[in-house]
Parts: C-alpha cells; sequence; structure tokens
C-alpha cells in the first residue's frame, strides 16, 4: 500500500503544541472571575466561546484546561510504558516460578478498572492531580504489560535476532541495535494507544471530581464544574467534551494511519 | 449450557475442575485485596472515629473504638473483617448509622441495572453492525462498523452523556434528564432491578416511566460494549478463511439470517464472551461515570463518599465486595467460554 503523508501526526503534533501553550499563555486569566456581569454570555469577539457560570472567559479555560490533561495524559503514558517494561524485564530474568506469579498477579490486576485504582489511592494520598495521574499510570499496566510481552516474545523469535545471537552480541547491543529499531514503531504505536486511554482516564477523575481543587482547569474537571449550567446554555458543557473528543480522535486516526 | 448433560462424561468433568479452579482464584483474590483493603484502611492517617463523634474527647474515642473492636490486635482484626464480610455481617457505615450491606446492595442493583442494560443493548445492536459489515461487500457498512469500533472505545462518555440530555431531553423533550424513578409514584421494592420489580408488582403503569429513566443513561454507555463487540468480531470474520466460508455458505444459498446466527455467530461467540467478561469491570467504571451525569443513584457517588469520608466499613467491605464481584464475571465468562469452545482449553495448557 502507497504510504500517505502522515497527515494526522502531524495534526496531532500541532494540537500538542497549541496546548502546551496554554499552560503559558491564555487571552484572559482562566481563574480569575473578571467577567460576572456577562455570565453565561454567547461567543462573541473578544470571548470566543462565551462566558462560564462563574463569569470567566471559557475559551482561556478551555485553552489551559487542554494543556493540563495532555500534560497529565503524558506523563501518565510515560510512566506506564517505564512501569510496563519494569514488570517485563523482571517477567523475563527472574526464576520462571516467579515469572508465573506475576503473569497471574497481573491477569488479575487487568480485571480491576482504572476507577477503582484510583478510589484506592485516595486512602493513601491526598485528593489532587498527582493521584490521578498517578492512578492512571497503574491501571494500564496490565494491558501495556501484555502488549509488550507480545511484541517481545515475537522479536526474540526472528532470525534475525537469533543471527545476531549466534554471532555473540551481548544482551544490552543485543536489544539497542537489533531489537529495539524493529521494536520501535509499535512501541511508539502502542505508547498513541495508551495516550488516548491516559487522557481519556485522567479526564475522567477528574469529572468524578478526584482532583480536589473546584478551580483546577482541566477538560473533564470543567465538564464538572459547568454541569449545573446545562439546562441554562447546554454550550457551557458541550465545548470542553469537542477539544476532549478531537483530540481523542486525532490521536486514534494518527494510529490508524500507520497501520 | 442447557446440553451440558449431553457433553462426553470427560468434557462434563472438564467443566467442573474449570469451575473449581475459577472457585479457587475467587478465594485468592478475596485473601489478596482484604489484606490490600485491611493495610489501606490501617495507615490511614487521621483518626476516622474521632472525626466523626460529636465530642471527640479521648474517653469517649476510645469507648467507640472499643465498641467497634478497633482495639484488638491487628490478626483478630483482620479475621473478624474477613469473618464478617463472608457471612455478610459488614457492620454500620460511621457516617450515616445505617447497615453498609442495605445501602451497598441499594446502589449496587442501580448500578448493575444500569450496567446490564448498556451491555444488553450495545450486544443487541452491535453484533448486527457486525456481522452486517462483514458479511456484505459494500464499502459504507464496514466503514460504519469500523467507526462504531474506534468511536465507542475512546470517546468520552461522560460527555455523550450530556449531548445525549440535550438531544433528548432538551430538544425531544422525551426523556428526564435524571433520576430512575419519578417519585410521585410510589416506588416498588422487591429486588431493587427496578424493571424486575415492575414485572413482578404487575404494576404495568410504571414500565413506561421506568424505561424513559433508564434508557438514555444505557444508550450512553452501551456505545462501550458495541465497540468491544465489533472489534472482536469484525477481525474474527475478515479472516481469508472465514472470508471463504461467508462466499461458499452464501453459494449454497443460505439465507443471511441462518449464515449469521447459525454460523458466522458460532464463530465469534467464544471470544466475545469472553471480552465482555473481562471488559466488565471497565464497564462498571463507565457506568459510574454515566451515573454522575445522570444523577443515577449508584454505586459511583456512594464509593466516593466514603473515600473522601474515610467511611471505615463500606470502605472495607463495599470494596472488596465489587472487586470479588468483578472477578466473579470474569471467571464465569471464561469457564462459558471454554464450554462453548473447547480449543480454547489447549491454548491455556
Amino acid at each position: 500500500m502507497k504510504r500517505r503523508a502522515p497527515i494526522f501526526d502531524s495534526l496531532l503534533g500541532l494540537v500538542v503544541l497549541w496546548a502546551c501553550i496554554g499552560i503559558f499563555y491564555t487571552p484572559y486569566d482562566p481563574q480569575s472571575q473578571a467577567f460576572t456581569l456577562e455570565r453565561l454570555s454567547s461567543p462573541s469577539a473578544s470571548h470566543w466561546l462565551g462566558i462560564d457560570g462563574l463569569g470567566r472567559d471559557l475559551f482561556s479555560r478551555i485553552w489551559l484546561g487542554s494543556g493540563h490533561s495532555i500534560a497529565m495524559g503524558l506523563i501518565a503514558t510515560i510512566g506506564n510504558l517505564f512501569l510496563a517494561g519494569f514488570f517485563l524485564v523482571v517477567e523475563q530474568r527472574a526464576p520462571s516460578w516467579f515469572s508465573r506469579l506475576l503473569l497471574s498477579f497481573i491477569a488479575g490486576w487487568l480485571a480491576i478498572p482504572v476507577l477503582f485504582i484510583a478510589l484506592l489511592l485516595l486512602v493513601y494520598f491526598d485528593q489532587g492531580p498527582t493521584t490521578i495521574v498517578i492512578a492512571a499510570a497503574l491501571g494500564n499496566v496490565p494491558f501495556t504489560f501484555r502488549q509488550l510481552r507480545v511484541l517481545w516474545r515475537h522479536q526474540k523469535e526472528t532470525l534475525y535476532v537469533q543471527a545476531s545471537r549466534v554471532l555473540g552480541s551481548r544482551s544490552w547491543n543485543l536489544f539497542r541495535k537489533t531489537i529495539w529499531p524493529n521494536l520501535k514503531p509499535d512501541v511508539l504505536g502502542l505508547g498513541k494507544l495508551i495516550f488516548a486511554f491516559s487522557l481519556l482516564e485522567v479526564s475522567g477523575l477528574a469529572f468524578l471530581g478526584l482532583i480536589g481543587d473546584p478551580d483546577f482547569a482541566e477538560l473533564g474537571s470543567i465538564l464538572r464544574q459547568n454541569k449545573s449550567y446545562l439546562l441554562a446554555d447546554p454550550w457551557q458543557v458541550i465545548w470542553p467534551g469537542v477539544f476532549l473528543s478531537g483530540i481523542l480522535l486525532l490521536v486514534q486516526l494518527s494510529r490508524s494511519e500507520e497501520d | 449450557m442447557s446440553d451440558y448433560w449431553n457433553l462426553p462424561l470427560n468434557s462434563q468433568v472438564d467443566i467442573l475442575i474449570n469451575c473449581l479452579k475459577k472457585f479457587g482464584v475467587l478465594v485468592g483474590v478475596l485473601i489478596g485485596a482484604s489484606i490490600l483493603l485491611f493495610t489501606a484502611i490501617h495507615m490511614l492517617e487521621g483518626d476516622p472515629i474521632s472525626l466523626r463523634l460529636k465530642n471527640p474527647d479521648p474517653e469517649t474515642v476510645a469507648l467507640e473504638r472499643e465498641r467497634l473492636g478497633l482495639n484488638d490486635p491487628l490478626p483478630a482484626q483482620y479475621v473478624d473483617y474477613v469473618s464478617g464480610f463472608v457471612v455478610v455481617d459488614w457492620g454500620r457505615s460511621l457516617i450515616t448509622q445505617r447497615p453498609v450491606v442495605e445501602d451497598v446492595f441499594s446502589r449496587l442493583t442501580a448500578t448493575l441495572e444500569l450496567t446490564l442494560s448498556a451491555m444488553f443493548l450495545g450486544v443487541l445492536y452491535g453484533i448486527p453492525i457486525a456481522l452486517f459489515a462483514s458479511s456484505s461487500s459494500a464499502w459504507i457498512y464496514r466503514k460504519i462498523s469500523h467507526g462504531l469500533g474506534v468511536i465507542g472505545v475512546v470517546i468520552p462518555i461522560f460527555w455523550l452523556g450530556f449531548i445525549l440530555i440535550v438531544v433528548g431531553s432538551l430538544w425531544l423533550n422525551v426523556f428526564p434528564t435524571e433520576g430512575r424513578f419519578d417519585y410521585t409514584y410510589d416506588k416498588p421494592n422487591v429486588t431493587g432491578f427496578l424493571i424486575l420489580d415492575v414485572l413482578l408488582t404487575g404494576r404495568w403503569e410504571l414500565m413506561g416511566m421506568v424505561l424513559r429513566h433508564l434508557f438514555l443513561p444505557a444508550f450512553c454507555l452501551s456505545f462501550y460494549p458495541a465497540a468491544v463487540v465489533i472489534n472482536v468480531i469484525h477481525p474474527r470474520l475478515q479472516d481469508p478463511l472465514t472470508r471463504n466460508l461467508i462466499v461458499s455458505l452464501k453459494a449454497r444459498g443460505f439465507g443471511p439470517i441462518r449464515l449469521w446466527v447459525k454460523h458466522l455467530l458460532k464463530l465469534a461467540g467464544a471470544p466475545l464472551v469472553t471480552a465482555l467478561g473481562t471488559n466488565f469491570g471497565a464497564l462498571l467504571g463507565g457506568a459510574v461515570l454515566t451515573e454522575t451525569v445522570f444523577s443515577w443513584p449508584g454505586m459511583g457517588s456512594f464509593l466516593v463518599g466514603a473515600i473522601l469520608e474515610k467511611d471505615l466499613f463500606v470502605i472495607e467491605n463495599g470494596f472488596l465486595f465489587i472487586i470479588l464481584l468483578v472477578f466473579a464475571v470474569v471467571s464465569v465468562a471464561d469457564v462459558l467460554a471454554n464450554a462453548m469452545d473447547p480449543t480454547l482449553k489447549r491454548d491455556h495448557s
């Protein structure tokens, strides 16, 4: 099949960049309730998406919120990949009774939804963005672990890896020079999927109010804050979700572009 | 499983052994999860008891702790906890002073009603879409099915819920925006599952109202199981061997119903059951989000509240029960799938 130019990939990159800018710059202060007189006013040239129920510029809040959501999702994804990789190394290196124990432990872990993991974490930690990120990172570990394990076993069986091993490469070089270049595209694709999941979970947990600070701008928590204005002005609730779904859809599209 | 008794003896024994193994796993989960929860609770900073008492002077606190058995040595407390859990003596909530069992079950039935209806709905329209897309040659059906498979997994379910409220309640004005029941009527209370209760008490006039409350949340949540169904069935039927099978079955003049139900569904049945089982936990998580959108009086707000208020016995018993429930569903799905497709057994051993 002819390889198309990766449109969605570049678009995703642009959106991530746009969102990251939002952490440092927004047209108005996302926290200050400067426009209380124009509460719930509809979009205008100066306020692109209107004013929210507490007199804050909705576009600024969503911009900052996208930044926070994406940053939290990214951190969760990276943590998740590291943890799953760590478990994989342990599973491959440990004595077989331990690997079997680990495998069944992870099979059990797979069944527990992220939400319950987050709630259990709240017993130990305070509410806040950090707890949510940890929960999202932990929640997907079994899934990532299984996917990575499949990829890894597939690589181990291939002829070029076996050949390189016969020629005497040590394990680190074997990994870095022979396995990793072939593994990289798959791991990147997996990373994107995990990012989509983490983003969804982070904003879901924020929507449940587990983020603590009611002012914190995150796409899920903005939805929660604007929930009470649903009947008065539905767009207050629709817009944050449009941004969230748009980002998620882009991630999925850029992933399917690679297949 | 009506034909269980018609199976040869050794497959019957196999299924029984499999069930016993799953039961062993459940016991293991019970022990592991209870230890985890127990240590978590006892590492809590801040004494949940002294937060609850009206005048928390040390004497009353000590008295209250003594009454709740919190001064016993830890191993004794743990044994008390697990044995109490097993005989369904779950204590009282520190906040509402209501028995935990009652609260958990009244909330859980609401959540399960939502989850099971969503699963039913999702399977109901997911299977035809997937089968139709696989057996028809028209490109557009494949696109629809593929799109639903992608969207159902990534769409933020809580946002979808709001969209459905805007469309169904604000514009069409057909569905209520929140809740499970209209309290101008008196509520039948037999099993806690409202549809079942209405059927059992024979009060048909309530049926429409109950279904109208249920429809939007269940439809909202059903996208996830529908996507799971499509993502499991579709690749299976895209297999070149299966495509040849479809062509030859069509050539033999089998009608679509017979082709789909008798032949294709049989091929995809076992992995479908497994996938639905393993995704049950995720679906429960989705249900908690949906509940929050539709103010559905289910487990979600109850558990979140219990955690934030550090309601000791609700956390200990409620969570343990949910975790066991999730594992039980996964195990049952596994046993069913094994019984449906004997080739699966070879993969495991």
